[in-house]
């Protein structure tokens, strides 16, 4: 089954430039939160 | 325009790359998950008249505390509700709508703090926003366990991690915003909720609109490497609690399956809600002297990051080491980890306690990001977003009655003369046996009986409407 419908994200996965934008606008935001978070958190370990 | 939101309409074409549907989950997730950052709003909010202090009128804290009760609680009911109409109208359809109510709840609290009407704090944040959160969270989880059958564990994972991650942002986002618009005769709260609000609607209709659901016969290539959830092809290695079939979600529900992970999703964020209430007065009390409030707000923080790295990590090895297990370690090493926190105070090991509470919160988020794939391995696909839905009231009626649990515990201990730090022991205690009790509910959970199962002709009934249009 798999070989005879791969399906299209299978057979051409295609939009590699779209998926790397998505990627960063998502990615930015939350790598923000993620350092701000930290500097918070390195008051525990002062 | 309602023809264009139609799940008939997202179908992917030829060369869509389903890797775009996690980062479309996680700007939804991302958005919504800003509900575990509302405690920033409290402090200002019981300053929105006297601006510098509490003024007579003010809103007290217990009073503010039941806009995040309701919120919640309309979490469940809505995914409850509406997971149903979700699978057949659509990831986009119903991203849109949570994009409004989830909106549209910033808006009309604006509202009610500019007139300080408490009512429309609870209608807005409360009831609109709560069902925001319940479509919103229950949204992608159908549409990623479709695209990716072969890492359902890993996908959802990746969006339920922003619900943990969006407190991350939202709270100095909320921080930033209040400082900007503050003013000596405002806090700046109103205009907060519509800055905030604009930018989740933009964000969660961006996702919405990225949405694309797989063809009919969907597939992905043979696995290379094993792992346990497998596609429904690779049968021969399918460990047996995964199903090749679907059960309808108006049976689901009725057996016991079901009613024991409702009980183990309870369960778990029950004792994880015993950490999360408690942690900064808890660090500052087991420890008096040697951490102050800010280093208590950094531990917090760290616990946000461990909540959010658990919900990817701990869905991703299920991937791996099949679900039950993965639950299975969560009640094995849980209870040995909540009585580690009382005996790290007893030693006075700041390091311990915290490693400890970080594992703990781990597990917390795990238990929420690897529920759906365990759904889906017992249930079938076909209506895993609806049954999921239904089983989120497990996470409101915790959300209820484990603040009240612990809260109560904690102060019947000091009015009968438990010193302050000794009296989160007990508590600590309990969360192991609630934990306890987990495990043999976990342990239970067998495949559903074969006459659950949909038959060829009704599962073709189901899916109809869609191929119809």
């Amino acid at each position: 089954m798999a070989q005879e419908n791969p399906g299209p994200g299978y057979a051409h996965p295609g939009q590699w430039g779209l998926v790397a934008v998505a990627w960063l606008l998502v990615g930015i935001p939350l790598l923000w939160g993620i350092w701000t978070t930290l500097q918070k958190a390195a008051a525990l370990f002062e | 325009m309602a023809g264009f939101l139609t799940r008939e309409r997202i179908v992917a074409g030829p060369g869509f790359n389903r890797w775009l549907v996690p980062p479309a989950a996680l700007a939804i997730h991302l958005s919504i998950g800003q509900a575990y950052a509302f405690s920033v709003f409290k402090l200002p909010l019981t300053k929105a008249i006297g601006i510098s202090q509490p003024a007579p009128g003010d809103w007290s804290q217990p009073e503010l505390a039941w806009i995040f009760t309701i919120a919640i609680v309309f979490l469940g009911l809505s995914a409850a509700l509406f997971g149903r109409w979700l699978e057949r109208a659509g990831p986009r359809k119903s991203g849109v709508v949570a994009a409004v109510c989830w909106a549209g709840g910033f808006l009309v609290s604006a509202a009610g703090v500019r007139l300080h009407n408490i009512w429309l704090l609870y209608l807005g944040y409360g009831v609109l926003g709560g069902c925001g959160l319940g479509l919103g969270y229950i949204t992608p989880v159908s549409t990623l366990i479709k695209w990716f059958p072969d890492r359902r564990g890993m996908a959802t994972g990746m969006a339920i991690m922003g619900f943990g991650g969006g407190a991350l942002i939202g709270a100095p986002l909320a921080d930033l915003l209040m400082k900007h618009y503050a003013t000596p005769t405002s806090v700046g709260v109103v205009q907060t909720f519509v800055t905030m609000g604009l930018i989740y609607f933009v964000a969660m209709m961006a996702g919405a609109f990225l949405f694309r659901v797989p063809p009919p016969g969907f597939t992905v290539p043979p696995p290379v490497r094993r792992s346990r959830a497998l596609t429904v092809e690779h049968a021969t290695l399918r460990p047996p609690l995964i199903t090749l079939r679907h059960v309808h979600v108006d049976v689901a529900w009725k057996t016991p399956q079901f009613g024991l992970l409702w009980a183990v999703l309870f369960l778990n964020v029950s004792a994880g809600i015993g950490i999360l209430e408690q942690a900064s007065p808890m660090i500052q009390e087991m420890f008096k002297g040697r951490v102050a409030a800010s280093a208590a707000a950094g531990f917090v923080g760290l616990l946000s990051l461990f909540n959010m790295a658990g919900r990817f990590g701990w869905s991703s090895l299920s991937d791996r080491i099949g679900r039950k297990r993965t639950y299975g370690a969560f009640f094995t090493l849980g209870p040995l980890l909540y009585v580690t926190l009382p005996f790290a105070g007893r030693i006075g090991s700041v390091i311990l306690f915290v490693a400890a509470a970080a594992l703990i919160i781990t597990m917390y988020g795990g238990g929420f990001a690897t529920i759906p794939a365990y759904l889906s391995d017992l249930f079938g696909t076909q209506f895993v977003g609806a049954i999921h839905g239904r089983l989120l009231t497990a996470w409101s009626a915790a959300g209820v009655a484990g603040p009240v649990l612990v809260n109560y515990i904690r102060e019947y201990q000091i009015q009968h003369g438990v010193p302050a730090a000794q009296a989160y022991n007990v508590t600590m205690y309990l969360m192991a046996g609630l934990l306890v009790i987990g495990f043999f509910c976990n342990l239970s959970v067998r495949p559903v009986a074969e006459r659950h199962y949909m038959s060829e002709d009704q599962l073709a009934r189901e899916r109809a409407p869609a191929a119809a249009h």
